[in-house]
């Protein structure tokens, strides 16, 4: 009920519609805040059946459930979901009128869908819908050529997903000739079998899906100019929020539906995803836009997250999950700020701004904390997440895991030429910027607590995962696992 | 027993009182409309609330639920005419007569079980509409009345050969007797490909579908929106139901060639609707790629497939009805062309035809919660489940270009710029609530019509 809930709540920000032009942003405000405290909720007590899930029949001609659930898997990208639109809210401009928080919150309650979705056409819809309100979003706010970001972005996730929905249907399909059965459950489908000449097409199907919905290389097209043109707070709910759906997707439905056919294709999977990783990082080191740094920081950050889960180790699935949160919260956090530094000092090119760090020395730390989360350093969850899934990759591929060891040290080095560039060295010329407000630095210190508390204790999320690798796969590695006496 | 046909007899009582109406009052009264309109209206609750189930003459005429549902459909689409052109100064006292002639020829099309009824239903859906669509005195409004008339003669002969043909192969004209063949014979052969195309150039499948742009864009829109939803239901309903009556066992056959034609249609239609600048020509492309959509499901040749066919009518008579009368409340009494540029701003200056236009677009575009997403995936899986993964993967395909075509507008309708408005009258504004609700509802909460459309089109023996 709770997830239902969850996910209700957004749309009752149709009635931001009919609030005085004044209101809306309180208004959107207070939705925002119920979702995070119906998080809070579930997060700090134990939720019976009847508040965790949901599982109406909802097209029973069809053999399609309505099926959400606040489990251990999906309860911290909901989390974030809710964390993430709560400061995009908070850091939007009062005057964008209902359209902008209402598509906003509508993205919300989209993404907490895809999070607890367990029904693949659940999912699915979720899935969909998800690029309305991101289609909205870029084509009326962005700047530049909105019109055909907005597209690109629309059309290249609906190519993935319509080429998914032959998948999930050919699931179902097979399913009820399997068994007499027409059902979309996971958890009834991931006992199927398809026939192999089906099956590897299928699996692609899927696949494709979630990779441009992630977006991981090379099928990223609609992520530099969606990120670089979009206003930082919609930045932050895609780069936090929705680019997780597509590697969350790969845990919830790819590893139990298809890990047959991802240990198969282990290889090609790594090597993909390591490609995207080192594209990702090289492209970062040669931005000179600070937004564009970050984008690209972030397409190698979601390859790493791809790596771990391609291990299929329990170590490298879990140690993804938490990537996500994490990302999520410190990418957020980073676009925001970007968003506020561009906001005063009127540009983005690295090469024209410098030395700020003496005029604005609130902006400046926590900044800095941001950066040093995102590459990485002990003690932040960059970090703790990278560390699990350099664990899974040990035991799965060692050249991949030295692959992604040298590019550890390529992300230190642009996020902290980004950093240098912006913040440090000589003072550039002009006006001297004016420095964060108090509630700008009462937002961003929230999230900066949420990320301390993330990266000294990851057990906080860690703990609640249920066991992700699937059973039968590395054998081999799992048995090495367990005589590591790891604590999964 | 009794029962029988009841609907299909109330509207035809009703054209005959509309007719008479038109001839007592003043030629500027709307009465005639409101005769349509609550003869229509009684149809349609007659048929809501009639179970039948009776063949009648050795299955020459076929009054099961399927009939009713195409009964419905049809009414649906009458009314939403008649109230799209409530205007009697504009449209004169014969329109709504016309209407229901049209109405009453796509339900004997949905109950014809013999080639003759078949053919009888299919000239009383076509007659009135070359009247009609020739009723705009512009030169479009002529040509298209042209068009349509000789493309329609045209298709009604090869039609009628076809069944002349199939006569003699079988010595009969009632569907039920051409089965308990899998081979089809030659001669056979022949009259089932002419019969087909006959049918095919009333759905507008390509490459029969050249008339299809210029009528409806000539014509004018209310009588469009008939065609877009009217005119397919009857073809596609009589289609359907020769093909699973009377070659059901030869479905290897035909399903593979409609399969192919379906994927061309689907595609090309869409790619074509994809640089059209006037609105109405758009939704016409849109109305032959859509027509493609349903040939899938007559092409997967299953239960599913045919239940995923009839169904499909619905959510796309919907979504265009809603569209057509958006073009409808744009383009004003002067009934001046409505294009992509008229729509600029729409969002800002009447935002619940915005609201309405967007609708409509992401159910053609078959985004989930809109009715149109249901009718897709049902597709797909009719198709999956007869083992076409070509149509279903041609099916996507089609998809992905439409929604550049539906994503265009609605990018216009918030784009900056001083576009056309419209009024709104009590009709248009009807149409618009309803066809955008009931769009929605079945998008939402798709069991109740899901189920009962289905159910009529339970073809066991297909599959």
């Amino acid at each position: 009920m709770l997830a239902f809930l969850l996910v209700l709540i957004p749309w009752i920000g149709l009635a931001l519609f009919l609030l005085p032009k004044a209101w809306v942003k309180a208004g959107a405000v207070v939705l925002a805040g119920v979702e995070v405290v119906l998080f809070a909720r579930a997060l700090l007590a134990p939720l019976g059946r009847f508040l965790a899930t949901v599982d109406w029949n909802w097209i029973p001609s069809l053999g399609v459930h309505f099926h959400l659930s606040l489990d251990g898997l999906g309860l911290f990208l909901v989390g974030l979901a809710t964390v993430v639109t709560l400061a995009a809210v908070l850091t939007s401009p009062r005057d964008r009128g209902a359209a902008y928080y209402f598509w906003l919150l509508l993205a919300e309650s989209t993404a907490i869908g895809v999070f607890t979705a367990l029904d693949l056409v659940t999912f699915y819809v979720f899935w969909e819908v998800v690029l309305v309100p991101v289609f909205f979003l870029l084509g009326g706010w962005a700047v530049g050529p909105a019109r055909s970001t907005a597209l690109k972005w629309l059309i290249m996730n609906l190519f993935g997903s319509l080429f998914m929905l032959i998948g999930i249907i050919a699931m179902g399909v097979v399913h009820a000739q399997e068994t007499g059965h027409l059902t979309f459950q996971l958890a009834s489908l991931a006992h199927t079998t398809l026939v192999p000449a089906v099956a590897p097409w299928v699996f692609l199907a899927f696949l494709v899906a979630f990779i441009i919905k992630a977006p991981l290389w090379p099928l990223h097209g609609w992520m530099p100019p969606a990120y670089s043109d979009a206003p930082a707070p919609v930045t932050a709910v895609i780069s936090g929020v929705l680019s997780k759906l597509g590697v969350f997707a790969m845990v919830r439905v790819l590893v139990p539906l298809f890990h047959v056919e991802m240990s198969q294709a282990e290889p090609w999977l790594m090597a993909l995803a390591a490609v995207g990783l080192v594209y990702g990082a090289e492209l970062a080191l040669r931005q000179k836009d600070v937004k564009m740094v970050a984008a690209y920081g972030s397409l190698s950050h979601m390859a790493m997250m791809a790596l771990g889960i391609f291990t299929l180790t329990q170590a490298g699935l879990v140690g993804a999950t938490f990537y996500m949160v994490a990302h999520g919260v410190m990418l957020g956090g980073l676009f925001l700020i970007l968003g506020w530094y561009e906001e005063q000092t009127g540009s983005r090119e690295l090469r024209t701004l410098g030395g700020l760090n003496q005029s604005v020395p609130k902006l400046t730390v926590w900044f800095q904390i941001f950066a040093l989360a995102t590459l990485g350093l002990p003690g932040l969850p960059g970090f703790a997440g990278e560390y699990m899934i350099f664990q899974g990759l040990i035991q799965s591929n060692v050249t991949v895991a030295a692959v992604a060891g040298v590019i550890l040290v390529v992300a230190a080095w642009y996020m902290l030429r980004l950093f240098q560039g912006a913040m440090q060295g000589p003072r550039a010329a002009g006006r001297p910027p004016g420095d964060l407000t108090t509630p700008q630095v009462g937002l961003i210190g929230a999230l900066g607590l949420l990320v301390l508390v993330l990266g000294i204790w990851p057990a906080s999320v860690t703990s609640h995962l249920p066991t992700l690798a699937p059973a039968g796969v590395h054998q081999a590695a799992q048995a090495a696992h367990r005589q590591g006496g790891e604590r999964a | 027993m009794m029962h029988f046909l009841e609907p299909e007899i109330v509207a035809t009582v009703g054209i005959l009182a509309t007719l008479v109406a038109a001839m007592l009052v003043r030629p500027r009264s709307t009465v005639p409309y409101w005769f349509g309109l609550v003869f229509s209206a009684a149809a349609l609750v007659r048929a809501l609330t009639l179970h039948q189930s009776t063949h009648l003459y050795g299955g020459v005429v076929l009054g099961d639920s399927y009939s009713i549902v195409v009964t419905v459909f049809t009414l649906l689409a009458v009314m939403a005419g008649l109230l799209l052109a409530w205007d009697p100064e504009r449209y004169g006292a014969e329109f709504p007569a016309l209407m229901q002639l049209a109405g009453v020829g796509a339900m004997v099309m949905g109950f014809a079980g013999n080639l003759i009824l078949l053919f009888l239903g299919l000239e009383l859906l076509s007659l009135p509409l070359y009247v009609l669509a020739a009723s705009r005195r512009t030169p479009l409004g002529g040509e298209a009345g042209l068009k349509y008339l000789l493309i329609g003669a045209f298709s009604s002969g090869i039609l009628l050969f076809g069944a002349a043909l199939l006569y003699g192969a079988t010595g009969s004209m009632t569907f039920v007797n051409f089965t308990a063949v899998h081979v089809v014979p030659g001669l056979m052969a022949a009259g089932l490909g002419l019969l087909l195309v006959g049918l095919l150039y009333k759905l507008a499948i390509m490459p029969f579908h050249m008339w299809v742009p210029d009528v409806y864009e000539g014509s004018p829109t209310p009588v469009t929106a008939f065609m877009a939803f009217g005119t397919k239901v009857g073809a596609a309903a009589a289609l359907l139901r020769v093909l699973a009556f009377g070659f059901s066992l030869s479905a290897a056959w035909w399903g593979l060639m409609l399969g192919y034609l379906a994927v061309l249609t689907m595609i090309a239609g869409n790619m074509v609707a994809l640089p059209q600048r006037d609105l109405k020509r758009l939704l016409a492309w849109s109305g032959v790629g859509n027509a493609g959509y349903v040939l899938v499901g007559i092409a997967s040749h299953n239960v599913v497939g045919a239940q995923a066919a009839l169904f499909y009518l619905l959510p796309y008579g919907l979504a265009i009805l809603l569209a057509f009368t958006v073009v409808r409340i744009l383009e004003g009494r002067e009934e001046a062309p409505v294009t992509l540029a008229s729509l600029k701003g729409l969002a800002y200056r009447q935002p619940w035809l915005a609201v309405g236009f967007l609708v409509a677009m992401l159910s053609l575009a078959g985004i989930p919660l809109t009715a149109g997403f249901i009718g897709k995936f049902y597709l797909v899986r009719g198709a999956i489940a007869a083992d076409q993964w070509g149509v279903a993967v041609g099916l996507v395909v089609a998809t992905i270009v439409g929604l550049a075509v539906y994503f265009r507008p609605v990018q216009q309708m918030f784009a900056p710029g001083e576009g056309a408005t419209g009024r709104f009258t009590v009709g248009t504004g009807i149409v618009l609530a309803v066809a955008a609700l009931g769009t929605l509802f079945i998008g939402i909460y798709p069991e109740p019509v899901l189920h009962a459309v289905i159910q009529s089109a339970r073809f066991t023996w297909l599959h």
